[in-house]
């Protein structure tokens, strides 16, 4: 039965309470432990396709008549435009369209970034298209561009409040307190670079609008774009069948969808947005930069009596200002915490969610200051995060609905106890060491989402939902669930998704949520199915339904009796047995989160301040794990990603102008296959009792978050260098190591180095 | 554009020079046409009017990187460079001869700012954002040279025949002045054919990098060992390949603000690339430090 409920609704760090109307969710958990198809590998159903060059992507999206989009970008980071002559565009060769700022809300005439939109042409080939944005004659009146996010925050230039936050008492914290360190940290903007850039394309049929877009959320592109362009929502169909990237940068339409959308109007004809990778690492989102200005306080036995800090988020032009503060706020038992967040406008590039904005950099700063805390004290770092465990979540004071960071404390024990073995490692000019991290995130996804699920008389199953796999392996995932709860073959179900008109909601593919989110929803769906068919056995058997079920594609009874499914479902013929599900509520009044550690094994070069990395064990709970091999290839590629984050990722941007200097790939770079450490992953994979029918939570982000911090944390082990800001470039470590020097000669009672 | 194919050396020369460019492996120049950069009308596909190939010490200008990298006839730090450059797939396209003649990483010179090296009057690097720019030669512009390949050539003292000329490999290359902002001495009509490659006693090639594989130097320092005298180059920290008379030489260094960090990786690797082969310099050197 339906059912109306207040809840909160979770992604990302950020909550909003909301009524909805959930069914409930009556199926209990199966029991722990990987069953005959959920929890174990699965090589994801359209691996092949995508080695192949099959699937679908909406880059390969080619319609009838379609035109190509060049947008012409603001190259000042603050002007206005005091003319603009958009005539001599529409008259150059191969140009169907050309919009400007009055057309659409997505183009300006007060550029605040470089990479504004400004203007758009459609035009036969993309190649007419750029010719002609050359013809458009635009007057700047260049402004001076606010770029230093502490002088933002002198000025008050702010994208939302300053948000305030205090628990206890700070001040009494630090009075009480042994030990106090204090250290500011910066992190630097990062870039997702998916391989596929951002990019639509529109097609106007009758009087509503098919959009082919590469998103992390069809519903909400569909629900933005009828917004933006006054249609009734079922007007608007939005298609995505493979995806080559989001990592949070894909959650709404951005400029490029309603700049096809209008160009499509006006043209008649198909038309195709898609940024190219120069404007892709400049105009696309970003994990904004921060400082992190921060103070930790403890008792000699390491007993954190104080946290605070002052967070400073460079968020750039707009967007929103993520939760660096959270792991200060949440990670620890600490009773006093205080932080202060300032969401800084800048005339820069916005920032776009990026896998865990906020927790990956909050968690880089507060993990090495734990590390900083632990070599004053003396005291083992896991030893002290063990010290102060969180047994409940502190800021919102309510229990977790499970946590088994415990457990994953016990299971990195042997490998932080290789500690002296590694360090042993070390020989001139390298330097080896070991550091570990800890991991808190959201993930625990919601209502609403659902899934149909049709079962035909072949006995195989098709799971219908109109959501999207970004690449995460979804639509294998969801077939596992789909066939464990069926008690068919995975090979008997297919997994139909990424079409709204094809399907009912679905969750967006962000905050970790789609697993958590959908999978229940899709094991409600067949239970539904498998019902019926257990009531059609009984009929058809003269038995009891409850003597029945369903196992390894037999319908199976408790005195031993054995058919196979199709002597039910061939009775259908033609006829289909239609099961539907929907995700249930969470569980009230707990906080549901994911935990992990990570352990990096490093070697630093001290010569010449290159950092290898050498090993990195991932150990992360996140409820039921449903495919071992998805799983490890999620934590994977969270690992990586985070090692281009900590080593060798930073966009770049001119101090004076704003202008954004790393375009390219060869310029803005990301890790290689070469830089790829040996990767463990350890998945706890106990169900959270109280979360839903799957006790399964999300995987996306937690990976990322400790990576940082291990190493940085494994390269103070080696050298004893404190690392103050990523990315650690040559020049930084080479600071760290030239500053720890200086300490140990002071120590050493010599006058410090110059 | 127009894209010519000469069936010789002669007919190739004849087509450069007003405007028209020279195209070989295309991994420099076709993304400097694209950005804009390099305007050319007419290209001239030389690929198959320029030597290719490796016969003792001389490397036909049309080698790829790719092939040179596993050459046994090649001096180790010249095999070391390449195997050390691009990927593999930009190894198998790019030649030799391009590769001496392509362009600085600048992003202000890439993004085509009016810089200094593009004929304009400043140097955005110099006061701007510059961790990757020049310590050496950076008078009136910072940016750094990215060839590993030319460096290792400059150490080995190897020499070019062109279609006008021999001359050594250092002599191709000129800090760019007031007048005359061109950092090589080639002649728009003006083709490399052929390298003359030394044999030396010993030598190799260390680089420093952003990441393992496909970044260009941070320092590189290519170091040959002739009759127990080792000479030495560095790829990275100048406008062009940066000949270093000594260990010593790395006192004279100019680093920007941002950039002092790259004289002290120069002489680290220094001291590995002469430890490497196995010589020991009478005066060793001492990077500065940053206070």
């Amino acid at each position: 039965m339906a059912r109306l409920i207040r809840t909160e609704k979770e992604v990302e760090g950020r909550y909003e309470e909301v009524w909805i109307v959930v069914d409930e969710d009556a199926l209990d958990q199966w029991p722990p432990g990987p069953l005959t198809t959920v929890g174990r590998s699965v090589p994801r159903v359209d691996g092949t396709d995508k080695a192949r060059g099959n699937a679908m992507y909406t880059a390969d999206v080619q319609l009838p008549g379609m035109l190509q989009t060049a947008v012409l970008r603001s190259p000042y980071a603050r002007a206005r435009v005091t003319s603009i002559d958009l005539e001599p565009a529409r008259n150059a060769k191969g140009v169907r369209g050309v919009v400007g700022p009055p057309d659409l809300d997505a183009l300006t005439d007060e550029p605040g970034y470089v990479g504004h939109a400004v203007a758009a042409v459609a035009a036969e080939t993309f190649g007419q298209a750029q010719a002609a944005l050359e013809q458009i004659d635009v007057q700047w009146e260049v402004l001076e561009p606010l770029l230093d996010p502490d002088e933002a925050v002198r000025q008050e230039s702010f994208v939302s409040d300053v948000a305030h936050y205090e628990r206890g008492d700070f001040e009494r914290g630090i009075a009480e307190a042994d030990v106090v360190v204090e250290a500011d940290y910066r992190t630097q903007v990062v870039l997702h670079n998916s391989m596929e850039t951002h990019q639509a394309v529109c097609h106007w049929e009758d009087d509503g609008i098919t959009i082919y877009i590469s998103t992390q959320y069809i519903w909400g592109i569909r629900s933005a774009m009828a917004g933006q362009l006054g249609l009734a929502e079922d007007k608007v169909r939005v298609v995505c069948h493979a995806m080559g990237g989001g990592f949070g940068a894909k959650n709404g339409p951005g400029d490029y969808t309603p700049i096809a959308a209008e160009l499509a109007k006006r043209t008649g004809r198909p038309v195709k947005c898609a940024l190219t990778r120069r404007e892709e690492n400049v105009a696309a989102g970003n994990r904004n930069a921060t400082i992190q200005r921060l103070t930790a306080a403890a008792k000699s036995d390491g007993t954190l009596v104080a946290l605070g800090g002052d967070f400073v988020n460079a968020v750039g032009h707009s967007g929103w200002s993520a939760t660096t503060e959270g792991p200060m706020k949440m990670l620890y038992a600490c009773d006093n915490v205080r932080t202060t967040q300032y969401p800084a406008k800048l005339n820069l590039p916005p920032m776009a969610a990026f896998r865990a904005p906020g927790f990956v950099e909050g968690t880089f700063a507060l993990e090495c200051l734990l590390d900083e805390v632990a070599a004053k004290l003396d005291i083992d770092p896991l030893e002290l995060r063990r010290r102060n465990y969180a047994d409940s979540d502190r800021p919102d004071d309510r229990p977790f609905s499970s946590k088994n960071l415990a457990e994953c404390y016990r299971r990195a024990e042997p490998h932080w106890a290789k500690r002296d073995e590694v360090r042993a490692r070390s020989k001139a000019p390298w330097k080896h060491g070991i550091g570990l991290a800890s991991q808190i995130w959201y993930g625990g996804g919601g209502p609403p989402s659902y899934a149909w699920i049709r079962v035909g008389s072949d006995g195989h199953a098709q799971v219908v939902t109109a959501m999207q796999d970004i690449g995460t392996g979804t639509r294998t995932a969801m077939g596992q669930i789909a066939a464990e709860e069926l008690g068919i073959p995975f090979e008997h179900v297919q997994v139909s998704l990424g079409d709204s008109a094809r399907g009912p909601f679905a969750s967006i593919s962000a905050g970790s949520s789609t697993v958590p989110s959908m999978g229940p929803a899709v094991r409600s769906a067949a239970a539904d199915a498998k019902r019926q068919i257990i009531e059609i056995a009984a009929q058809r058997f003269h038995l009891e339904e409850r003597v029945l079920d369903l196992r390894d594609g037999q319908i199976v009874s408790a005195d031993g009796g054995s058919w196979p499914l199709t002597e039910i479902t061939g009775l259908l013929e033609s006829g289909q047995i239609l099961g539907k599900g929907a995700r249930g509520p969470n569980p009230a009044g707990m906080q549901v989160l994911t935990f992990g550690v990570q352990i990096a094994e490093v070697a630093v070069d001290v010569e010449t301040g290159e950092v290898r990395v050498d090993k990195i064990v991932a150990i992360h709970d996140v409820g039921r794990v449903i495919n071992a091999l998805g799983a490890q290839s999620q934590v994977e590629g969270g690992i990586i990603q985070g090692i281009g984050h900590t080593l060798s990722e930073e966009r770049i941007v001119d101090p004076t102008t704003g202008s954004i200097l790393t375009r390219t790939l060869d310029a803005y770079r990301m890790p290689t296959i070469a830089d790829v450490p040996e990767i463990v992953t350890d998945l706890v994979d106990v169900p959270d009792p109280h979360l839903t029918n799957l006790g399964s939570k999300g995987l996306g982000e937690p990976p990322i978050i400790p990576t940082a911090a291990a190493i940085a944390n494994a390269i103070r082990d080696a050298t004893g260098a404190e690392i103050r800001s990523l990315p650690i470039t040559r020049e930084e470590m080479l600071r760290a190591l030239h500053e720890a020097e200086a300490r140990e000669k002071e120590r050493r009672g010599a006058p410090a180095a110059v | 554009m127009e894209l010519l194919q000469p069936s010789s050396t002669e007919e190739a020369i004849g087509a450069l020079g007003n405007g028209s460019r020279a195209l070989a492996g295309g991994t420099e120049l076709v993304p400097l046409l694209r950005d804009g950069l390099v305007k050319a009308e007419t290209l001239v596909h030389i690929s198959h009017v320029v030597p290719r190939g490796i016969e003792g010490n001389r490397v036909g200008a049309g080698t790829t990187l790719a092939e040179l990298e596993v050459d046994p006839q090649i001096p180790q730090v010249l095999r070391e460079a390449c195997s050390q450059a691009a990927s593999p797939q930009l190894r198998s396209m790019g030649t030799i001869g391009g590769n001496l003649l392509q362009a600085t990483r600048c992003w202000y010179w890439r993004l085509g700012f009016d810089c200094w090296l593009h004929g304009g009057e400043t140097c955005f690097a110099k006061d701007g954002a510059h961790r990757e720019h020049a310590v050496f030669g950076n008078g009136q512009c910072a940016s750094a040279h990215p060839s590993d390949i030319a460096a290792a050539l400059v150490a080995l003292g190897a020499t070019l025949r062109t279609t006008q000329r021999r001359l050594a490999v250092a002599d191709l290359y000129r800090l760019p002045t007031t007048e005359n902002r061109d950092v090589t001495t080639l002649a728009p009509d003006e083709l490399i054919l052929e390298l003359d490659v030394p044999t030396p006693e010993a030598s190799t090639y260390l680089k420093a990098m952003d990441r393992r594989k496909w970044s260009f130097p941070i320092v590189g320092v290519a170091a040959a060992r002739f009759d127990g005298e080792v000479r030495l180059a560095l790829a990275g920290v100048a406008p062009i390949p940066w000949k270093l008379d000594s260990p010593a030489a790395l006192e004279d260094a100019t680093p920007l603000a941002g950039t002092a960090y790259k004289v002290e990786i120069a002489g680290a690797l220094v001291r590995r690339a002469l430890a490497e082969i196995a010589l020991t310099p009478k005066s060793p050197a001492r990077a500065k430090r940053e206070p």
